[in-house]
């Protein structure tokens, strides 16, 4: 590609980027931002799809998989592995979305914060990164069926102690949130 | 002037008058003092030029001088607004602001550094080297604004409906430019660049028409692409502008001090436990 077509390109990459970014979503106005990161601390779920890791675990476990190989006939033992792949997939998008919400909350943290550190803003933007290459290869894997089903549960177990303790700060942050905005407002 | 010409450049005063009593009846000034002067420049370049031409004629060096300084200076003017839409609103979020404003004053001296170099490298001829700073220089505008949006989505700090509108012309006026300019560019330094050379004289008659053919063209383009952007800030501009967001309530530092270390090594275990799940 010449330098014209190269120059073309990013023009319209960056424009691209631009157009995107600009069309209106569901954020408020910048001047709702405020009560809205405030609001959003408090609404943030940030483990809701761990709360159906034991069902999960049963339908997935290696003991149902074994007994449906063994007891089942081929036919119906092969439907049941495929509809049990995507139910480990939707579980997998579930933990996407509780992972995504945590991250979210480490920005409403750091954008309501007086002073970040630029160490720990470029380590969880390429820690968010380096989740969304991965998730991308555990889905392609599950999807192919080269992942075996029960080692998600190591992946379930670690979001749900992160979700706990996260649940614990957003309820002190929250608190702390509503108290500050109460106090301005009463000023 | 052709008709063609002249048509053009009229209405592009008519919008850039209608954009100028909006800017003032809606006291932009008051909220965006940049972009208030930025449409302000537009106005005046575009009427000096408007009567260099009248005087000296469209094709007189004075007239040549005067478009390409007015474009020069509506880039510069154009920075400002720019660096004011940065600024705007995500000043009151001071950790992130004094993140922010330090990568965007790196990257627009890269950009600077490249657009001096790019220019540098030009054959001496006006057009040309005014072409490639105005490219260079809008391509960095649409670069600067992606990576402010880019900041403002990452942290959940949206524009004003007036400051995205007032981008997005920014953001369609310069992908216009980069596009255009280029491809102009390619041409006049390509088989048209006889028409710079005095040792070429001879081949200017046949290369006229061509030349003509491709301001016109060129003129036409971008000055349809530049009134659909006044009509864009006129549209945004029907309404009062907004009186400026109110500060933040910030959080005590030691929350994110105490969290975010947590939050990050979390993210960190999660990855790891991804990486192990994906090894055969």
């Amino acid at each position: 590609m010449n330098d014209v077509g190269i120059m073309i390109l990013v023009a319209l990459v960056f424009s691209g980027i631009l157009l995107w970014l600009l069309i209106p979503k569901r954020k408020s106005s910048g001047a709702a931002a405020a009560s809205s990161h405030a609001e959003a601390i408090g609404a943030l779920p940030t483990a809701k799809h761990y709360g159906y890791f034991p069902q999960i675990r049963q339908a997935l476990s290696a003991a149902d998989t074994r007994y449906l190989l063994d007891n089942a006939p081929p036919q119906v033992a092969r439907q049941a592995l495929r509809e049990r792949r995507a139910v480990a997939r939707r579980f997998l998008q579930g933990l996407h979305e509780d992972f995504s919400n945590l991250a979210r909350l480490g920005r409403i943290i750091a954008a309501l914060s007086p002073e970040i550190s630029r160490r720990q803003e470029t380590e969880r933007l390429m820690l968010s990164v380096k989740f969304q290459i991965l998730y991308a290869l555990v889905w392609l894997r599950l999807s192919t069926g080269n992942l075996p089903l029960a080692q998600l549960e190591h992946l379930t177990g670690l979001v749900g102690r992160l979700a706990t303790r996260m649940d614990e700060a957003m309820t002190q942050i929250s608190a702390l949130s509503v108290g500050q905005l109460s106090g301005r407002i009463n000023a | 002037m052709n008709p063609l010409e002249r048509f053009l450049l009229e209405s592009a005063l008519s919008c850039e008058i209608i954009l100028c009593v909006f800017v003032f009846t809606r006291k932009v000034q008051r909220v965006l003092p940049l972009f208030a002067i930025y449409a302000y420049v537009i106005l005046v370049g575009s009427t000096s030029v408007w009567l260099t031409y009248e005087r000296f004629g469209i094709s007189s060096y004075v007239s040549t001088y005067a478009y390409w300084g007015s474009v020069l200076l509506n880039a510069a003017v154009r920075s400002l607004a720019i660096a004011e839409l940065c600024r705007y609103g995500l000043r009151a979020y001071r950790g992130i602001w004094a993140l922010v404003w330090r990568v965007l004053a790196g990257l627009s001296v890269l950009l600077l550094v490249r657009v001096a170099m790019d220019a540098w490298g030009q054959p001496n001829k006006i057009a040309i080297y005014g072409m490639t700073l105005d490219r260079d220089l809008a391509l960095a505008s649409i670069v600067i604004l992606a990576v402010l949006l880019l900041f403002r989505n990452y942290y959940g700090i949206a524009l004003d409906p007036l400051q995205k509108s007032i981008a997005m012309g920014i953001g369609l006026i310069c992908a216009v430019d980069v596009i255009g300019n280029t491809i102009l560019r390619k041409i006049l330094t390509g088989y048209l660049f006889s028409w710079y050379l005095t040792s070429q004289k001879a081949l200017w008659p046949a290369l006229r028409p061509q030349i003509r053919y491709m301001n016109d063209m060129w003129s036409t383009i971008h000055l349809f692409a530049f009134m659909f952007t006044m009509g864009i800030w006129c549209y945004a501009l029907r309404k009062p502008a907004p009186a400026p967001s109110e500060s933040p309530v910030l959080l005590p530092a030691d929350i994110y001090r105490d969290l975010s270390p947590a939050i990050n090594m979390r993210l960190a275990t999660f990855n790891d436990r991804l990486v192990e799940l994906l090894k055969p």
